[in-house]
This record gives C-alpha cells, sequence and structure tokens, in this order.
C-alpha cells in the first residue's frame, strides 16, 4: 500500500512516491514549456526523458541556459556511492547527463564518496569499495562520456581537491542547521556531519579553479533536493554560482518497490547481469495488466525506447490488443540482453582509459 | 601593588585565564604527576638534562613511562605535536619545540608536526583559509629553526597536506559522537560543522605514523595541557581501532611579559615573538611586568618577588642555563641586592643575542623547508 507521508530524505527512500508532491513540497519548479523548447532547439532534438517528464522539475535551470546563451560555459556533478553493481536505474539520469555533455559541450565532475560509505557501513572494507569505484565508472563511461570532458573525483584519494572548499562551506554551516536539514543528533559521528561539506564542494569546483563563475547544474534524484537548498543557501554567501538542478523520477524496482536497489539484488538487472539472470529477473516480475505503471513497460519508458511510436503501440498492444504478458516479457528480455551487450561489450573496451581517469 | 583576587581558572584548548593551579589541573585532568624516574631516564638517554626537566616545566604525563620502556626494549617510538597557526609565533611557542628536538635526538624519533590551519580558519571570523595557510608555512621556518632534522621531522598543514590525513581521520570520526565533543569541548547549535569535525583530524594524527608504517609505533605528544582533551577521548578509541593509546607529557604555560596566563599571540605587547626586531624586543624587556617593589627603597628593604616576576621566568624557562646562576639571581632579588632595571638590562640583552641568531636560522629554513614537508609513504 502506498503510505501517505512519503517519507523522502537522502539516505532513504521508502514508500511509493508521489513526484508532484515532492516537487511541491520541496517547493522546486516544474521544466516549463519555455525550457524544454530552449533545450530542443541547442539540442536539434528532444530529448525523449524530458518529452515523457521523466526529468520533470528543476531549480534555475533557466538561468544555466541564459549564462550558456550568452556565451558562458557551465559544468555538469553528479555522483555515485561506491557499494556495488550499477543497474538500469542508475542509467537513466546517467543517459540523461550524457546527453547534456553533447549538447552543451561541458565538464562533467562525478564523485565517488567513498567516506560516506566507510562512515555509514559497518563493513566497510576498501578493496571492494575501490573495486566497485572502477565497476562503476566503467559503466557510466561505457554509455560514451567524453573522457577528455570527465572528471572522476574519488573522495578518500582526491580529497586535496575538495577539502579546502569544503572547508569554506563548513564554515558557514551551523550544527542546528545540519540537525534541521538532515535530521543528525547526539549520536551522530563527527565524519557524517562533516561529509556533506565534501558532497557539496565539487558544486563550487570549476568556479573555484577558475577563478570566475561556473555555474554548476546537478541532475539528480529529487530525493537529494535538501542538500542542494541547502548549498544555494551557501553558495550565495560565499559568492559562489548557485548551482542548480534538473530532478529526474527513478525508474522502480522489478518487484514494486519505489526504485530499484542495489541492496536487493531482486529488484533490479544490473549491468552485469547474464543473459540467463535477466531472463529469470524479468519472467519473476511481476506485470499488472493493463496498467501504464507495469514494469515491462516503464522500462521501455524510461530507457530502453527512444521512439515515442514503439512506446504507444506497446501501449496499444498491452490495453487494446490484449497481448500476453509472457509475449511482451520475451520481448523485453530480448531487448535488455541486447542493451546490456553492447553495453558490456564498450565496458571491455575503455578500461585502460577508465584506470587513467581514477589516478 | 593590590593583590586582586584570583580570577577564576579556565583551561581548554582555547582559552588559558586566570591563575594557573597545576596542582587542580592535574587532578581535574586525571593524569600523572611527572617523576624523577621519568626525568631521569629520559635525561639517560639523552646523555643530558635538559633544562626545562631540570625546572619542572613538564608537570604530569600519561604513560610517558611505557613510552621510554618501549624505546628500551628495542621498538620504535614517535612524537607528535603541533601548532594553530593563527599568528606570529613567540618564545613561549619554542619551548616545547625545543623539547620536542631534545626527544627526536635523544629517542631517535620522528617527530610529526600538525598545523591546524583549517582550525584557525573556522574559528576566526578575520582570518581567511589562504592567510591561515601562508601561516603555516611562516610558523614552520621557526619549528625548523629549533633544529630538527629534516629526515625525521613531517610538518604538515591540514589543508594543503589533507590527502595525506582525511581517510585515517574519517575513520577516527566514525568513532566520535557529537555528544561526545559536545561534553569536551563544549560546542552548541551554532558552532559550525567543520569546527566540530576537527576534532578528528587532531586525533588521528596520534595514529599517523603507525598507519604510514604499517606497524603499531607508540607515539608520544609534548604538549601544553590544555590540549589534554583531545588526547583524553584519543585514549577512549585507540584500543578499539587496534592502535596503542597516545602518551602525553605536559608542560606549564610560559608566563608572558604582562601578568598571568600564558604568552599569547592574540595580545601582542604580552609576547616576544621570533619575528620582532631585535631591538625591539629588548624594548618589550624593559617595559616588561616584575615582582619589583614600588620604590626602590622598598625593594632593598623587603627584596623583590621572583615568584611572580615575568623576567625571573625568562630566566628560568629559556635564558639561565645555569643552575647555580640562577639561584644566585633569585637569591639577590629577594635580598633586595639587585634591582628590577639591572635584571630586565641582562635580559634584554640576552634576548636581543638569542633572537638575532634564531633569526638567521629561522631564514635559512626558508631554503630546507622542502624537506621537512610530509612526503607520501614510499
Amino acid at each position: 500500500m502506498a503510505k501517505k507521508t512519503n517519507n523522502v530524505t537522502p539516505w532513504d527512500i521508502q514508500g511509493e512516491i508521489d513526484y508532484q508532491d515532492l516537487a511541491q513540497r520541496f517547493g522546486t519548479r516544474l521544466l516549463s514549456e519555455d525550457i524544454l523548447e530552449r533545450m530542443e532547439k541547442h539540442a536539434g532534438r528532444e530529448h525523449f526523458m524530458l518529452r515523457r517528464g521523466i526529468f520533470y522539475s528543476h531549480r534555475d535551470v533557466d538561468e544555466v541556459l541564459d549564462h550558456y546563451d550568452a556565451g558562458g560555459q557551465f559544468a555538469l556533478y553528479t555522483g555515485r556511492g561506491p557499494s556495488g553493481p550499477v543497474h538500469l536505474g542508475h542509467l537513466v539520469p546517467w543517459v540523461f547527463t550524457k546527453h547534456l555533455q553533447d549538447i552543451y559541450g561541458c565538464k562533467l565532475v562525478f564523485q565517488f564518496t567513498d567516506d560516506e560509505k566507510m562512515l555509514i557501513r559497518e563493513d566497510y572494507d576498501a578493496e571492494i569499495t575501490s573495486h566497485w569505484v572502477y565497476e562503476n565508472a566503467l559503466d557510466l563511461m561505457a554509455l560514451g562520456f567524453d573522457p577528455d570532458k570527465t572528471e572522476f573525483i574519488v573522495d578518500m584519494k582526491h580529497t586535496a581537491k575538495l577539502f579546502s572548499i569544503a572547508l569554506k562551506v563548513a564554515k558557514r554551516i551551523t550544527w542546528s542547521t545540519m540537525r534541521a536539514v538532515f535530521g543528525f543528533n547526539e549520536d551522530s559521528n563527527l565524519g557524517i556531519i562533516f561529509f556533506p561539506t565534501m558532497q557539496i564542494a565539487p558544486c563550487f569546483i570549476e568556479s573555484e579553479r577558475s577563478g570566475e563563475p561556473v555555474p554548476c547544474l546537478i541532475p539528480a534524484g529529487i530525493d537529494q533536493d535538501p542538500y542542494w537548498r541547502l548549498t544555494r543557501d551557501v553558495a550565495t554567501k560565499l559568492g559562489y554560482p548557485k548551482p542548480a538542478q534538473i530532478h529526474g523520477r527513478m525508474l522502480p524496482g522489478l518487484t514494486g518497490n519505489a526504485k530499484m536497489s542495489s541492496s536487493m539484488p531482486e529488484t533490479a538487472i544490473f549491468t552485469s547481469d547474464v543473459p540467463e539472470l535477466v531472463e529469470k529477473k524479468i519472467q519473476d516480475m511481476p506485470t499488472p495488466e493493463n496498467r501504464v505503471d507495469c514494469l515491462a513497460y516503464l522500462l521501455h519508458y524510461f530507457l530502453l525506447t527512444e521512439s515515442d511510436e514503439e512506446v504507444n503501440e506497446l501501449h496499444h498492444e498491452c490495453t487494446v490488443n490484449q497481448r500476453s504478458c509472457q509475449e511482451c516479457k520475451m520481448e523485453l528480455v530480448e531487448k535488455v540482453n541486447k542493451f546490456l551487450l553492447a553495453h558490456q561489450r564498450r565496458r571491455k573496451l575503455i578500461g585502460k582509459s577508465v584506470k587513467r581517469m581514477l589516478e | 601593588m593590590t593583590d586582586e583576587p584570583n580570577k577564576e581558572m579556565v583551561v581548554t584548548p582555547w582559552d588559558v585565564s586566570g591563575q594557573i593551579d597545576y596542582d587542580k589541573l592535574i587532578e581535574q585532568f586525571g593524569v600523572s604527576p611527572m617523576t624523577k624516574e621519568i626525568e631521569e631516564k629520559i635525561a639517560e638517554h639523552a646523555g643530558f638534562k635538559h633544562l626545562q626537566l631540570r625546572r619542572g616545566v613538564y608537570l604530569s604525563h600519561r604513560d610517558t613511562d611505557w613510552w621510554i620502556k618501549e624505546y628500551e626494549k628495542g621498538n620504535k617510538v614517535g612524537l607528535y605535536t603541533g601548532r594553530g597557526p593563527s599568528g606570529h609565533v613567540h618564545l613561549g611557542h619554542l619551548l616545547p619545540w625545543f623539547f620536542c628536538k631534545y626527544l627526536q635526538d635523544a629517542f631517535d624519533a620522528d617527530l610529526y608536526f600538525q598545523m591546524t590551519d583549517d582550525e584557525k580558519f573556522l574559528h576566526r571570523d578575520d582570518l581567511t583559509l589562504e592567510e591561515a595557510i601562508e601561516l603555516t608555512y611562516e610558523n614552520a621556518l621557526d619549528v625548523i629553526a629549533c633544529g630538527l632534522t629534516p629526515e625525521k621531522t613531517h610538518i604538515f598543514s591540514d589543508t594543503d597536506h589533507i590527502s595525506h590525513l582525511y581517510k585515517l581521520g574519517v575513520k577516527v570520526a566514525k568513532r566520535v559522537t557529537f555528544s561526545t565533543v559536545r561534553a569536551v569541548f563544549g560546542f552548541n547549535n551554532s558552532d559550525n560543522i567543520g569546527s566540530i569535525w576537527h576534532p578528528a583530524l587532531q586525533m588521528m594524527v596520534c595514529f599517523l605514523q603507525s598507519e604510514r608504517e604499517g606497524k603499531n609505533i607508540p607515539c608520544l605528544i609534548p604538549a601544553a595541557i590544555d590540549q589534554d582533551p583531545y588526547w583524553r577521548i584519543t585514549r577512549d578509541i585507540a584500543e578499539k581501532m587496534g592502535y596503542y593509546k597516545p602518551a602525553q607529557i605536559h608542560a606549564k604555560f610560559l608566563p608572558g611579559l604582562a601578568e598571568g596566563g600564558k604568552m599569547s599571540a592574540s595580545q601582542p605587547d604580552t609576547a616576544i615573538f621570533t619575528t620582532d626586531e631585535p631591538k625591539k624586543a629588548a624594548k618589550k624587556v624593559m617595559r616588561a611586568f616584575t615582582g619589583g617593589r614600588d620604590t626602590v627603597e622598598e625593594q632593598r628593604e623587603k627584596g623583590g618577588r621572583p615568584e611572580v616576576c615575568n623576567v625571573y621566568a625568562y630566566y628560568y624557562f629559556l635564558f639561565e642555563e645555569n643552575d647555580a646562576a640562577l639561584v644566585e639571581r633569585e637569591l639577590m632579588c629577594k635580598q633586595g641586592k639587585i634591582l628590577c632595571g639591572e635584571c630586565k638590562k641582562e635580559l634584554a640583552s640576552r634576548v636581543e643575542l638569542f633572537l638575532t641568531d634564531f633569526q638567521k636560522k629561522r631564514e635559512a629554513a626558508r631554503e630546507v623547508l622542502d624537506q621537512f614537508l610530509i612526503k607520501p609513504v614510499e
């Protein structure tokens, strides 16, 4: 059952998510026709994730576009906690981020928060974590990001890049603010209290490096918004441009969870899954008949099928022609495996280059 | 002179004021009083007994006897001290550094020297991070001028050298809760989160050498007793993390040229800075607070009071190496046979001489600064 109140924090997503409600509650704005048109003009086409409202809400994207139109450059920033394998849900915002890098020719700063992993996991293991950093970086780069315009920052390895900015940020945030935003309390450890500043620092890194304002755009799940609201307050005090965000919806999990989750392998299709496993997961997936929130349909809708015509066709086949779920699943298995095989082939080709990027 | 009532004694890492009652501090901090045995052991390994040991500068300790025993068993031992680079270095700061040099030589120990430029930046509204970092390198010159060995000295800025520190800092931070640092340091709602995190970075240095060398190395911290709260909470987590508890040897505060408290860089007139022009420093000495009487007649009759005299304190802690000469000076003063002017004048010329020499070493340190900075583990 869906809960009435969604309890969304950056560390804990539970219950089905009402994205419209979240946007309203967080006070973000929905992507306007004007913004969508401008982005379409820049790209020369409309990206299916914008058209379908997968990316649907934002803060200050219009200002970033103004800056770009005036000849300025901006940077993209996103990241991940390197705690496990990447699944199809992770790829959704990355595919969109890659699209942004392509159109705007901008740099992507990608952060791996290994420090946070160490702080929140009892079973933290440095070797396992660095294994996932490398594996996850392969998944990102296999999507075709420009290696010359992509920078990985592994917090505990590249600390020097962030720390002085983090200190400046930390000086501007009081304990009471931290408690209010993240729900910290007396038992919170010193590391987790400081960590948010390390996650905020990359927003300002390109401004700091170039000595002039370089706005930063963060494609992120809307659950991360409390971070960026806090960051925006601090940015003003420090004289950096406020980071803009563009918020996406998350691909639900295979078993009906709010999102695919690495910690529940049965809910997700991982990029490393072999075809037989993909088939089993999809066969086991519940598919409510005639519903648009059918997971088979959503996989096409979020990631696999760019063409609206094809997506509409699938919908029609299901709702009008009463095509059987089994038939639909077979087709999906084939499509996912084709996607994954191509992805896995690209991963194999870029190992050396990704290793170099992580040095 | 009227006797002012004693101000209440306050000793925390940020505030030292009032008349210092060391017995009370030892009790309050739960540390062990210094023993003759420890002093003699140190002297034995050094080949001579340092002035500071002879004069009771080190009033208390924790596990210093254990640290020495480990060395005697043939195990490697290390030293850790540091400084918040908030301004120029004054003579009071040099005391523990001279002592570190003495211990470094005696125990063949590596010294990890932390410059907490992050903390200074986080605590002070009027200091930019860039300024704090610059002070780190200026102050490092003073540390080096104390005669430390480059191969065995690792000076680092918390900010510039964070990549050597952060991972271990995070490990330590995971073990320390907000309620612990609040109880120890008195943090509250309006404190910034950098200040709250900083203790982890100061604590982790106790384990840094062990971590870098891949084996447990006993660490001794020579520092003023006001830093003790850090080591108390470090000792609580050390064994859980698989390290030795850090040992400490606690110094008294060097009285300033003004009455009460330790020398303070934040009250410029109370201190002689290593960068003071030597003649100007000599003038400061001439203006110093002494234990003299209101009139010459009174002083001849009643004698001076070396026990409250800052000029005497300078002789005692730094500028009279010869014990017999010191005792002689004290007696002469108490008997009214020597007046403050005379005593100041002689100190002024010693200070001038000392500074002239120290500043030469300090300038020479610029050329070799790099050799003293922390390097990546090979």
